[in-house]
């Protein structure tokens, strides 16, 4: 078994360089642009100008578009089934038997799927391009807590190891004389003395770990430092700022435009 | 370095004292190994030595308990964290999880004493070489071998420089493979004299070769302290639940059979044993 | 030691039940042959030791005898019944198998229910399952936990609640993996107490352990196992003397065969009193004594 960094795809780009922070950033702007500026297309406009091209340069493009797909389909389909033909009035496009498919609805389902879309690729390209201990790295610089990133991190790689734990006590079971094959309600019934054993042992297992950190001082306070060395420059930070303050903006500016109206009339 | 005085714990619910009225002096760079039946509170004692007792399973302390000139019972766990290291039994529940690579696992307690980088990936070269683990540096923690994680674990706490490492049963869950490379670092650990150490170990053959001196526990008690040529060959381990080493049975055996009339020491290891039977 | 009277558990009234290992390979799925060709044939009532390194093929050659691992080539046999055809449950009132690691096996509250729990799946009733489960616990001086939740007891403790869990179901075949794991020297002297016991009832006692002189002294038959393999398969006392053979599966010699080696006595010895006669003998012959 080699390092293995979750959802992380290990490529040489200048997106994976690039300090986590900046990428948050990016990502929070595209993701405010894509949610908050109307139009039924705006959430696609942006993932072919805002997502495609910087998972090219970070060569992670086709886990981007497949991976996205398989997240996104499952949404589109039932919002398109639900909003398309439930839609409560509106201009009927096609009629089918009883349902008739909506205009409105049809548009809806659209952009809701483009959101979830924008959503799933916000997060699979910050995966893919960035090391777990470097974003928790971040994020504790940014104050997150320490125990929020020893979370994360651990459960990265705590939870693999349950499956394995999990076969040997479905074994065990089996060992003396549990019958797991055969019909679904006798597989449900054998699962039942898999979780107990599987939960008591992770406690001990867990008050064992708490106890490893206090060791190591996980618990005691003041500056702490760092192995792991973030590599940032003064125009990502300045860029992160711009960024922020554009996605402020966006944000800002549509619950004017929104609000706007009611007021000045 | 360790200075225990009539403790007395009670494990939350228990009637039955884990360790009753001990009284414990270990010097600085003293390697002192603790053994014991099960039960008999040689755990305990590591916990207590390390602040866990009572701080982490509460339950009821009485008596002095000074360790590295820190009074534990007074102090937090985060206060004592740099100044005792302990390394237990199951050797994958040490490993934190929240780093990828065995040079990662090892900054992890240096990061959080706030040991400046230059000095900490010094130090971090140093000790992988000394627990042989440089050519496993960039290798993930949870793709070793038990021996090698338990290595890295004694390394990790080590790192630190803890003036007192305490070690609860270490190889009780390693294969005799593993077993052999945690003792070498033992041993490596024992001829350096840096660190105060105390071992609670079952295996006597090898308490015998690196410990300056072994402590029985039975029923929470010290019931035998010694030089080990003293301790792990006389009559009375067996009442304390306690298995000689086959070499001092097979000595002792000899004796009786007439084989042999001396009373030179009874051997613990092999080499005292051939040198015995010669 | 009132305990040790009670009646032991008995024996199923399957009748002699021999294992058949023939030519077995087994590959994991990812790729890795942990079995090459291994062949065994285990007599009912025979006490066997498999050692060798980690990664050696012990484990997978012990999950095939129960039917948790099926042959990727060859056959296991037990008793008449082929392991492929017959599920791991069926086979589990043949073969008890105790895991090395006790908390993955234990399932209920109270370490009553947990050796009741073997005999219930195999449909005994109440009345029968009190009494395998007194005998059980007896055997391993637990009697008075009953009522514990086994959560509450050691990881040694533990270990032996698993053990009786699985001598409550009177298999007439047993296996123990790692099973002094842990234990002092009062708990090496129970297990190795039921071990002679369960050889004098005429049952098969098979385990995997790399306590050589835990091995030494039970286990009258030794397999050395390395790469998949069958390295060695013989007498105990035979096998544990081949020091460089041991040592090419990282295996050391018990430290009486060691300390007879090193000391060039004719004859390795197994017990610390045949230990003194081979020295005895030795002497007499040499005129040293």
């Amino acid at each position: 078994m080699t390092v293995n960094y979750g959802l992380y795809v290990p490529k040489q780009s200048g997106i994976h360089s690039l300090h986590p922070l900046t990428k948050l950033a990016y990502l929070g702007f595209c993701l405010a642009v894509s949610w908050v500026i109307p139009g039924t297309w705006t959430p696609y406009l942006v993932f072919l100008l805002g997502i495609v091209p910087l998972s090219a340069l970070g060569q992670v493009l086709p886990n981007i578009l497949s991976g996205a797909f398989k997240a996104v389909l499952p949404f589109a389909i039932s919002l398109f089934v639900v909003q398309g033909f439930f839609w409560p009035e509106g201009t009927v496009l096609q009629q089918i038997g009883p349902f008739s498919l909506k205009e409105e609805g049809l548009f809806f389902a659209i952009r809701g799927a483009g959101r979830i879309l924008m959503a799933v690729s916000t997060f699979l390209l910050l995966s893919y391009t960035t090391r777990p201990d470097e974003l928790t790295l971040a994020l504790g610089q940014l104050g997150v807590p320490n125990s929020i990133a020893y979370v994360i991190l651990s459960t990265l790689q705590i939870i693999p190891r349950f499956q394995t734990k999990a076969t040997t006590i479905l074994d065990a079971q089996r060992s003396r004389g549990l019958e797991t094959e055969g019909s679904l309600r006798v597989r449900a019934r054998a699962l039942l003395p898999l979780v107990l054993p599987l939960l008591l042992s992770s406690i001990v297992d867990i008050e064992e770990r708490a106890i490893a950190l206090e060791v190591r001082a996980f618990g005691r306070q003041g500056p702490k430092t760092s192995l792991l060395v973030l590599h940032d420059t003064p125009w990502q930070r300045l860029l992160r700022w711009l960024l922020l303050l554009a996605a402020l903006g966006v944000i800002v500016w549509r619950i004017y435009a929104a609000l706007a109206p009611r007021f000045l009339s | 370095m360790i200075h225990l005085r009539d403790v007395t714990y009670f494990y939350p619910r228990a009637t039955v004292p884990a360790l009753a009225g001990l009284s414990l002096d270990v010097p600085a760079g003293q390697f002192c190994a603790v053994i014991g039946a099960n039960g008999a509170g040689k755990s305990t004692l590591c916990y207590t030595l390390a602040g866990f007792v009572p701080h982490f399973y509460r339950g009821k302390l009485t008596g002095q308990v000074e360790v590295a000139g820190v009074d534990v019972p007074a102090a937090s766990l985060a206060a004592i964290a740099g100044q005792v290291g302990l390394v237990f039994a199951n050797p994958f529940n040490q490993i934190t999880g929240a780093r990828f690579t065995v040079r990662e696992e090892i900054a992890f307690g240096l990061e959080n004493l706030g040991v400046p980088l230059d000095e900490m990936r010094a130090r971090i070269d140093d000790i992988l070489s000394f627990a042989k683990l440089t050519e496993l540096a960039e290798r993930s923690p949870f793709a070793l071998s038990g021996g090698q994680q338990q290595r890295l674990a004694i390394a990790s706490v080590l790192v630190m420089r803890p003036p007192l490492v305490v070690l609860d049963e270490p190889t009780s869950q390693l294969d005799p493979i593993g077993s052999k490379e945690v003792f070498a670092v033992l041993r490596d650990l024992a001829a350096t004299d840096e660190a105060t150490v105390v071992l609670a170990e079952q295996k006597l053959e090898w308490v015998a070769v690196f410990a300056d001196r072994v402590i029985v526990l039975h029923e929470g008690r010290i019931v035998a302290d010694g030089p080990p040529g003293d301790v792990l060959a006389s009559g009375d381990l067996t009442q304390y639940g306690l298995q000689p080493t086959r070499y001092t049975q097979a000595a002792r055996a000899a004796l009786a059979a007439g084989l042999r009339r001396d009373s030179a020491e009874l051997p613990v290891t092999l080499e005292e044993a051939v040198e015995y039977f010669k | 030691m009132k305990n040790a009277q009670r009646p032991t558990p008995n024996a199923t009234p399957a009748g002699p039940m021999p294992i058949t290992v023939e030519d077995v390979s087994f590959t994991y799925p990812s790729g890795t042959h942990a079995l090459r060709g291994v062949s065994l044939r285990i007599a009912p009532g025979e006490a066997m030791a498999i050692v060798g390194e980690n990664g050696a093929g012990k484990t997978t050659l012990v999950k095939h005898l129960n039917g948790l691992l099926k042959p990727s080539q060859g056959r296991v046999l037990v008793g008449d019944w082929d392991t492929r055809e017959h599920s791991v449950a069926k086979t589990a009132a043949r073969v008890g198998y105790v895991f090395q690691n006790p908390d993955d096996q234990i399932v209920e509250r109270t370490v009553g229910d947990e050796v009741g729990f073997g005999p219930k799946q195999l449909g005994r009733t109440e009345a029968e399952r009190a009494a395998d489960v007194a005998a059980a616990l007896a055997l391993v001086e637990l009697s008075d936990y009953a009522k514990t939740h086994p959560y509450d007891l050691t990881t040694a403790q533990r270990k032996l609640v698993t053990l009786a869990s699985v001598l409550a179901m009177r298999t007439p075949i047993l296996i123990f993996d790692e099973p002094t794991m842990g234990q002092d020297a009062r708990g090496l002297a129970l297990i190795g107490g039921i071990v002679e016991r369960l050889k004098g009832e005429g049952r098969t006692v098979l385990t995997i352990t790399h306590d050589i002189d835990f091995c030494a002294a039970h286990f009258g038959r030794v397999v050395v196992m390395a790469d998949g393999q069958v390295l060695a398969d013989g007498a105990a006392a035979d096998v544990l003397a081949r020091a460089e053979l041991l040592a090419t599966t990282n295996v050391e010699p018990p430290q009486l065969v060691r300390l007879a080696q090193a000391l060039r006595l004719p004859r390795a010895a197994l017990t610390v009193d045949g230990f003194v006669e081979t020295l005895q003998g030795s002497r007499g012959a040499g005129g040293q004594g």
